[in-house]
């Protein structure tokens, strides 16, 4: 399967406040993105339990969002600042046990930042394209766990 | 010069005859056995030991538990006095009620254990010796030099031994939880070993901020995963990243639950 082919399967997660509004602006302005990801609208990227990551990414999804507010406009005061430190470190945990850093992505998008909401789709789909799916570490897995 | 043992029990029997401390929780061998112990003042203290190495933190939390008052005196090695101060973190065990008789570890101990810091605050017996940082564990560097589909090798044959005994967090310090995520069917399936990835991920990641690299689990894994390898790694990157230790300070809070002004993040 070539690069251009393969249609990774995303997930985004979006906090309520900023980034949810900022996705729902890049669609009324008809942004051009690509369509390989679905949102999951959260009340704040510190809901986001590092548990649903791994779990997401082992199921087989190639790519996986955390988008919240910029840093010092946390609806929650500082929701965010709690995502950003778990997410840098829970990052370099999946880099060691072999699921490729880049296949998470934590970043802010403010209500009225429609076009940076397209830019970073449009990026990420492209780096998870380059990486391939998922779907290898999967089955490797579940191939050794009938044996 | 006296071996540690011999100064250890003179340290006890201080505690128990002058200052009147109602017992002292060591390991005892007897028939052949060793196992943990509270020592009274009828006791026989040449029946202390020092050896095998045994984690003290769960057992002292149990006694604490079981009277509601009253202090008790603990032969508290590096590791157990860090666990002890991550559980006083967790509201687990009351540092107040406890007498830490501080014992350093040798070199050839702390070499056995890949231990971070192989000596308590204060050190009552044994001579201070460095331990091995984190990131400098030989095994961390030696998979951090491979790429990542090597790593994801390595790891899921050792995963793939893994037969969900659950070991690794019953004997854990730091796992507190009373409801378990490790149990909740939509994280791991139930009835299926080995367990998927996420298994041994969530409860790194559960530990990462409170972990203090007792090996403890590491030991009680009867499939021997090298579990402390994957711990060692996610505290060195929490010294990097908040530069941030667990166990050295009970009023140090875990920077995964403060602001970015109370302890910043250092990108990598």
């Amino acid at each position: 399967m070539s690069e251009q082919d393969f249609h990774p399967r995303i997930v985004a997660f979006c906090c309520n406040w900023c980034s949810y509004a900022g996705a729902d602006l890049a669609g009324v302005s008809r942004l051009q993105m690509p369509t390989d990801f679905q949102v999951i609208r959260v009340m704040c990227s510190a809901r986001v339990a590092p548990e649903w990551i791994i779990k997401t990414l082992s199921a087989g999804i190639d790519g996986v969002m955390v988008l919240g507010c910029h840093i010092g406009d946390c609806h929650y005061i500082a929701g965010n600042h709690r995502a950003a430190k778990r997410f840098a470190l829970l990052k370099e945990m999946l880099g060691f046990v072999g699921i490729h850093p880049d296949r998470l992505r934590v970043d802010w998008v403010s209500a009225s930042e429609g076009t940076k909401f397209q830019t970073i789709v449009t990026e990420f789909v492209e780096r998870v394209r380059e990486l391939g799916p998922t779907r290898e570490f999967v089955t490797a897995h579940r191939r050794l766990d009938t044996d | 010069m006296n071996t540690p043992e011999v100064e250890i029990r003179e340290r006890v029997r201080q505690l128990l005859d002058d200052d009147r401390l109602p017992g002292v929780l060591g390991l005892r061998a007897e028939h052949g056995h060793v196992g943990p112990h509270v020592f009274n003042s009828a006791d026989d203290l040449t029946a202390l030991v020092l050896e095998p190495r045994y984690g003290m933190a769960l057992v002292c939390q149990a006694i604490l538990d079981g009277s509601p008052k009253g202090r008790l005196g603990v032969v508290a090695r590096g590791c157990d006095e860090r666990a002890l101060i991550e559980m006083a973190k967790l509201g687990q065990v009351d540092l107040a009620r406890l007498v830490l008789i501080g014992l350093a570890c040798s070199e050839q101990q702390a070499r056995e254990c890949m231990c971070t810091r192989p000596y308590p605050r204060r050190i009552d017996v044994g001579e201070k010796v460095a331990g091995v940082a984190p990131g400098d564990d030989a095994r961390v560097q030696q998979l951090l030099a491979q790429d990542v589909q090597a790593r994801l090798a390595f790891w899921q044959s050792e995963f793939n031994r893994c037969i969900k005994c659950y070991g690794c967090r019953n004997v854990c310090p730091v796992c507190i939880c009373d409801a378990c995520v490790l149990e909740e069917m939509c994280w791991v399936e139930r009835g299926k070993i080995p367990p998927e990835l996420p298994f041994h991920l969530i409860r790194a990641y559960h530990i990462a901020d409170k972990c203090i690299l007792c090996g403890a689990c590491e030991s009680a894994c009867p499939v021997d995963i090298p579990l402390t390898t994957l711990y060692a790694l996610s505290q060195a990157r929490l010294k990097e990243l908040f530069d941030y230790e667990p166990g050295l300070d009970v009023t140090q809070k875990s920077p995964l639950t403060t602001t970015l002004e109370e302890t910043p993040l250092h990108e990598l």
